[in-house]
């Protein structure tokens, strides 16, 4: 006990270290009783140590919410990119089909519409004419056919008239 | 700092911050607000805490300082009575007080600013003297000089109280 009362002199002294005041808190605070002559200091230490576990109720929610704020930042970054991706991709998909028409000529991929068009209608024009030409001897046999079929007409039309007469 | 070393270096020591607010301000709401604004203000400087050797110190001398200002702001617009020592309680008042720590707290919150700020960084928190010299803006030697002060106070304090009670008790 003769150091407790010695340390307890220099600690209202101001002369005592960090681990010979906690060697007196430790004294204090750990066991239910003490010496009595000790006993008057020991409400002392009691309260330091109820001090201490003290705590502070919301001291950090604003600067949470402002810790937070960048996070909410990028979050809807990335939501909206995401969107705006997912609208670009499905007008991509939905895009006119014309865009990736392509002609393919002897062998040959062609993108240029305007060639392609004008070697069709050649082309066209071509078989037009290969047409015309095949059935022009179809066209003569027709007009021999009408034009026999015209003076048969005829013929019987003079026959009649000599039956009529001779009536 | 990045706001995962600010969490972990400064926001944890929102409990002593709060605990020497309250001892300077002597106003829980007070000092719960003094503990959000220095937050704030650190959180905006917080690209040049890195350079910091020790953030305790430096952030209790942030806070110590903030009180100050506050204190001083209200002693001009008249809301916070002249520095007050030692009160002696009625007789009403000590039967008041029969949980004896929490008239000690009383006791400490009766001192000087200065002293009750040394007092309670030395044996709530446990700080060096060089710390607490460092956070109060004075050497060690006064440091050492009102720490002593304090506790003489205090000690006489209690001291007073309970030769009062033992005659009380032995007069009935």
């Amino acid at each position: 006990m003769e150091k407790i009362n010695k340390l307890l002199e220099e600690y209202f002294r101001g002369e005592t270290t960090l681990a010979q005041e906690n060697e007196l808190k430790q004294y204090f605070t750990s066991q239910k009783t003490v010496k009595a002559e000790h006993e008057v200091y020991k409400a002392l230490f009691i309260a330091f140590d109820e001090e201490r576990k003290e705590t502070a109720s919301v001291p950090s929610s604003r600067v949470l919410l402002l810790q937070h704020k960048p996070l909410r930042f990028w979050i809807k970054t990335f939501s909206y990119s995401g969107i705006a991706a997912a609208l670009f991709l499905a007008l991509w998909i939905q895009r006119p089909q014309q865009e990736n028409d392509y002609a393919i000529i002897n062998g040959r991929r062609i993108d240029n519409p305007q060639y392609a068009q004008e070697y069709a209608r050649k082309k066209l024009n071509a078989v037009h004419e290969m047409v015309q030409n095949g059935l022009k001897p179809l066209r003569d046999m027709e007009m021999l056919k009408e034009n026999i079929r015209s003076s048969n007409r005829n013929e019987l039309i003079k026959s009649d008239k000599t039956q009529i007469i001779n009536n | 700092m990045d706001s995962k070393q600010f969490n972990t270096q400064i926001l944890t020591l929102s409990d002593k911050l709060f605990r020497l607010a309250k001892s300077m301000l002597r106003n829980t709401e007070a000092a719960e607000d003094a503990v959000q604004e220095l937050n704030m203000k650190l959180w905006e400087k917080r690209k040049n805490l890195n350079e910091i050797e020790n953030v305790q110190a430096f952030t209790m001398k942030a806070m110590r300082n903030l009180c100050l200002d506050t204190i001083r702001q209200q002693k001009v617009e008249g809301e916070l009575p002249a520095e007050f020592e030692f009160q002696e309680l009625n007789p009403y008042q000590q039967t008041e007080h029969k949980d004896l720590a929490g008239r000690v707290k009383k006791l400490i919150d009766n001192l000087p600013e200065l002293q009750r700020t040394i007092i309670r960084m030395r044996d709530v928190e446990g700080l060096e003297i060089a710390e607490i010299a460092f956070i109060t803006s004075i050497t060690e030697n006064a440091v050492t000089v009102n720490l002593s002060r304090a506790r003489q106070k205090i000690r006489e304090k209690i001291l007073s109280e309970q030769k009062h009670v033992e005659e009380t008790t032995w007069k009935r």
